[in-house]
């Protein structure tokens, strides 16, 4: 009896165990079910997260090319030392031991991780660009402290091997800007052009980045590779550039002592032949990211090295506006190249007494020996008939006034006065006295380099206002494609072929007679041109500039294009602080003679041997007055 | 080695079950550890030992090893006290006695030593109810060796002796209600030994396990890893040694404590059901045992071995899903571990022991 009771109590009891643990079980496969059936794809995702790594592969940027297929931009491999936060420990620590490992600024390196901060943290944040093979030995060297912390990676990194020349028109690289990773979509840490042609078409040099796709295990050491997509290389480029003369500009500047800006065109395609900003920088040191102390002093250097006098820089024209007014004259078919203008020294106009350069006046010119000897009297007339307006608008249809629409960034405008221009600016009506000035270069015209030398193309291809442009072909992997010219942003103005005749005439004279331009003339090759001295404007200046002397002397222009029939260069000089425009004339006879040579084919001439800076030779009397308005009173 | 009588009653079926289950085991362990290792041929030589060790229990009868039950019992308290003082340590807690080429963990074997002497308390008491002094002297028994385990200290070797009290006090007749008491009690001091009865690292485990993303890197990782591991599994399984969490290493020993994650994440919901469903059958046809058994004793036995082996399946099974906090309890049959499968399969043997003398005087 009572071991049939115990036996019933033992049984149901057994049944309640039976019962949990059927349930329990029941429990356990419901919870796998969830997991495994239910949730999968999240944890799915969540594993993959967990041990697939996506490396992006730098793509090298694109080969630049100048016109002759000579390299000016390539790449070269460099070595960035990285920390991957993933795995460290103790990152504070990591970067106290890589800080003195690789012996930089502690403080640099922490500022760097924390810009990075947001980043995932398998992404490797670059700490040392372009380490140097010191510093990859001591790093690898302590591979054991640093184990998968601590990475280096060889990166493709641009080289310019010309150093400094052309810097202003390459441009240079750098990191994207937070802003610019914003607004192109572009990664953190992308690198991107940051001035220059670098910059212009940093799209198509950028080329695409690859990725490596790796498995790691849980201590984030790669075991095998999934996917490899790899890089393709950016688009090669093409300039306009011709090297040899660009290398030549960049030298007679440097031999003959000054500092300036020098653009060439072809006038039959508006190709940049040259383009030189001095002085310059090495845009290798801003290609694996520039150091603070060199971008401190490039920034604070009173000669302003990073900008692009060429296309920012602005002066006033002096005698080389007496181009326009000649060719506004003809063109308004108000004159014709015999008008003839008696000079006496100077004129009167609504009242007050203009002065010619040459104090004994030029007697009777027309408009070939106006041009010739630059008689501020025969232009003061033409620019009383013409008008302020008329002056506004072959400025525009010569591609003086305005922007010239090279493909560089931050290019500013040239300033040549209207009537409408001085109502906006300043409320107040043009007086006709102020055309006077205006049409000897003077009064409140301001242009830029670029600007000059499109004027000299317009006037050298008889009127086609040509918009300068820097890339001729690119190549994006299947072979060279011509880059179709942009087109004019103003109607041309086809000029009468007798004011082409006139005016290529006159400029002749300027180099090759009796004119100021006489230091440019190449024997055989009729170089024809126009100097002119732009003023220092002396007050805000010696303020400014805490007055050297130098810094106050005015500026030279050199205008020319060669040769004379069917023109094939046209451009322009400018010589800062050269005094006089004749001075700028020998640096523009140099890269003619190179052009020249080249075209040729004979050896290209020697670069001029630098001059002792100080006395200037005294040439002939002509060029003597040529500083036509070093002593213009207004 | 047995009467022929007994060779006919032995349960073939369990047996099976068991080394299916070890079998699986092993093949995980081959995986996780990413081919033939030591760690794989020495679950091999446990498994051959451990089917020894269950012969030699299934060989004597169970009656006569309750009648030597309390030397047993103080062998064992010996050995733990021994190894409390001799012990090899390792990993900061002093569990094995090295015996030269192998190393013997006590502990394991304490399980089926407390079965063995609650069931001779119990089964053999004249008395028809279960008395409080009854109850008592089982606590007692149990909480000696439990004491000197949790010493070492192996705090989920201890707990495991907990179930195997409960289980064989309530088939033996003690009241519902003590079971309802001793609930409302734990609920009630779990706070109190929270604070006072746990170290830091128990409190930051359990800490861990009600937020695992307050340390993702630290002691959450694992809880985390675990369910990522299973989930990522899915239905079918990423397939035999192509799991990326066990074999990247994203899940700590995954051969030992997370040996069921390997299984579902490798061979998915469809393994994970038939591995459950081997170890259900186990359980079931080991309460089917007790059912049968012929004595109190017997039935005693078997329940109290299995109770503690059934805590550990159903724990760990939840752990390696991320669901409880991550504790160092193995999943008996499959872990890799030498004396935890000996003394598995030797309980085995005790179980399979009731069941074939269920006839016999």
């Amino acid at each position: 009896m009572a071991i049939a009771e115990d036996r019933r109590r033992l049984a149901n009891r057994l049944g309640w165990l039976r019962v949990s643990v059927l349930l329990m079980f029941g429990l356990l496969a419901g919870v796998f079910w969830f997991l495994q059936v239910i949730q999968h794809a999240r944890f799915q995702e969540m594993a993959e997260n967990n041990h697939q790594r996506t490396l992006a592969l730098r793509a090298p940027r694109g080969v630049i090319y100048d016109r002759t297929g000579q390299v000016m931009v390539e790449n070269r491999s460099a070595f960035n030392i990285s920390i991957v936060r993933e795995h460290t420990e103790d990152l504070d620590r990591t970067i106290r031991l890589l800080a003195r490992v690789a012996g930089i600024d502690e403080a640099l390196v922490r500022e760097t991780v924390e810009r990075h901060k947001r980043e995932p943290t398998y992404r490797p944040i670059v700490v040392v660009q372009d380490a140097t093979l010191a510093q990859v030995a001591a790093v690898t060297a302590r591979r054991l402290d640093f184990e998968t912390n601590v990475v280096v990676q060889e990166v493709p990194t641009r080289r310019y091997p010309s150093q400094g020349l052309a810097a202003h028109l390459i441009g240079y690289v750098g990191e994207a800007s937070d802003q610019q990773v914003s607004d192109d979509g572009l990664s953190s840490g992308a690198i991107v052009g940051q001035s220059g042609v670098e910059r212009v078409y940093n799209r198509m040099l950028m080329g695409g980045d690859g990725a490596r796709r790796v498995v790691v295990n849980s201590v984030g050491r790669e075991i095998r590779e999934l996917e490899k997509v790899p890089p393709t290389e950016g688009t090669r480029v093409q300039l306009s550039i011709n090297y040899a003369m660009q290398r030549a500009a960049e030298n007679a500047f440097h031999a003959y002592g000054y500092w300036g800006a020098a653009v060439v065109l072809d006038p039959r395609s508006g190709d940049v032949l040259t383009l030189t900003s001095l002085p310059s920088y090495d845009p290798n040191d801003f290609a694996a990211g520039i150091d603070r102390a060199t971008w401190a002093s490039l920034n604070t250097d009173k000669l302003r090295p990073l900008q692009n006098r060429a296309i920012q820089g602005r002066y006033s024209p002096g005698s080389t506006f007496k181009i326009v007014v000649a060719t506004a004259a003809l063109e308004a078919g108000l004159v014709t190249p015999d008008y003839k203008v008696f000079c006496p020294g100077g004129a009167t106009f609504y009242g007050r007494y203009f002065k010619c350069h040459l104090a004994g006046g030029h007697g009777t010119v027309d408009m070939r020996h106006a041009i010739e000897k630059s008689c501020n009297v025969y232009f003061y007339t033409l620019g009383n008939m013409l008008g302020i307006d008329r002056i506004y608008e072959y400025a525009e249809k010569l591609g003086l006034a305005g922007k010239s629409g090279v493909d560089l960034p931050n290019e500013i405008e040239s300033i040549v006065p209207s009537t409408e221009w001085k109502k906006q600016r300043t409320g107040e009506k043009w007086y006709a006295g102020e055309t006077i000035s205006v049409s000897i270069g003077q009064g409140q015209l301001s242009v830029t380099p670029m600007s000059m030398a499109v004027m000299m193309a317009t006037v050298a291809n008889g009127g086609t206002r040509v918009v300068p442009r820097l890339v001729t072909a690119i190549d994006d992997g299947e072979g060279w494609t011509p880059v179709p010219p942009p087109p004019a942003p103003v109607k041309s103005l086809l000029m009468k072929p007798g004011t082409v005749s006139a005016l290529h005439d006159g400029l002749w004279m300027v180099v090759n007679g009796a004119g100021t331009g006489t230091r440019g003339r190449i024997v055989g090759r009729d170089v024809a041109g126009k100097t002119g001295t732009a003023q220092v404007i002396s007050i805000q200046g010696k303020a400014r500039a805490g007055a050297t002397e130098k810094d106050l002397r005015d500026h030279g222009w050199f205008v020319f294009f060669a040769p004379r029939d069917n023109p094939e260069v046209a451009g322009v000089v400018f010589a800062e602080h050269a005094e006089h425009g004749y001075l700028a004339a020998p640096i523009a006879k140099h890269i003619l003679e190179t052009y020249f040579a080249q075209k040729d084919g004979l050896p290209l001439p020697e670069p001029p041997q630098p001059k002792p800076a100080a006395p200037v030779p005294t040439p002939a009397a002509p060029t003597r007055v040529a500083a036509n308005t070093a002593a213009f009173d207004r | 080695m047995f009467e022929r009588r007994l060779y006919f009653h032995i349960d073939w079926l369990l047996i099976a079950a068991v080394f299916a289950l070890c079998a699986i085991g092993l093949a995980t362990i081959y995986s996780a550890t990413g081919g033939p290792t030591n760690v794989y041929w020495t679950q091999i030589y446990a498994i051959g030992l451990g089917l020894g060790a269950m012969l030699a229990c299934m060989a004597i009868d169970y009656r006569s090893l309750g009648d030597k039950s309390h030397l047993i019992y103080l062998a064992m308290i010996v050995a733990l006290v021994g190894v409390l003082f001799f012990g090899a340590v390792r990993g900061g807690s002093r569990r094995w006695i090295d015996l030269g080429s192998f190393n013997l963990q006590p502990s394991e074997f304490a399980k089926a030593t407390v079965a063995l002497v609650l069931a001779k308390m119990l089964g053999e008491s004249r008395r028809r109810a279960l008395t409080n002094n009854d109850l008592i002297f089982a606590g007692i028994l149990t909480a000696v060796p439990l004491l000197l385990i949790a010493r070492q200290p192996d705090l989920g070797t201890a707990v495991t002796l907990v179930p195997i009290l409960l289980t064989v006090t309530y088939v033996a007749g003690m009241s519902v209600r003590y079971l309802a008491i001793l609930g409302l009690v734990a609920a009630l001091a779990a706070p109190v030994a929270y604070q006072f009865g746990l170290q830091d690292y128990q409190r930051e485990r359990i800490a861990t396990f009600l937020d695992p993303e307050q340390d993702a890197r630290g002691a959450g990782y694992q809880q985390i890893q675990a369910r990522i591991t299973v989930g990522s599994g899915g239905p079918w399984g990423k397939g035999f040694m192509e799991g990326t969490q066990g074999q990247l290493r994203f899940l700590p020993v995954a051969h030992n404590d997370f040996i069921f994650s390997v299984l579902a994440e490798e061979q998915g919901f469809a393994g994970v059901l038939v591995a459950l469903g081997l170890y259900l059958f186990v359980i079931i046809r080991s309460i089917d045992a007790a059912r049968l058994a012929k004595d109190r004793l017997g039935a005693y036995l078997v329940l109290g071995v299995l109770a503690s082996f059934t805590f550990q399946v159903v724990y760990n099974i939840t752990m390696s899903a991320g669901l409880v906090p991550v504790k160092g309890l193995t999943l008996p049959l499959m872990s890799y571990g030498g004396s935890s499968m000996i003394a598995t399969l030797a309980g085995f043997g005790l179980i399979l022991n009731v069941r074939m003398r269920r006839f016999t005087n």
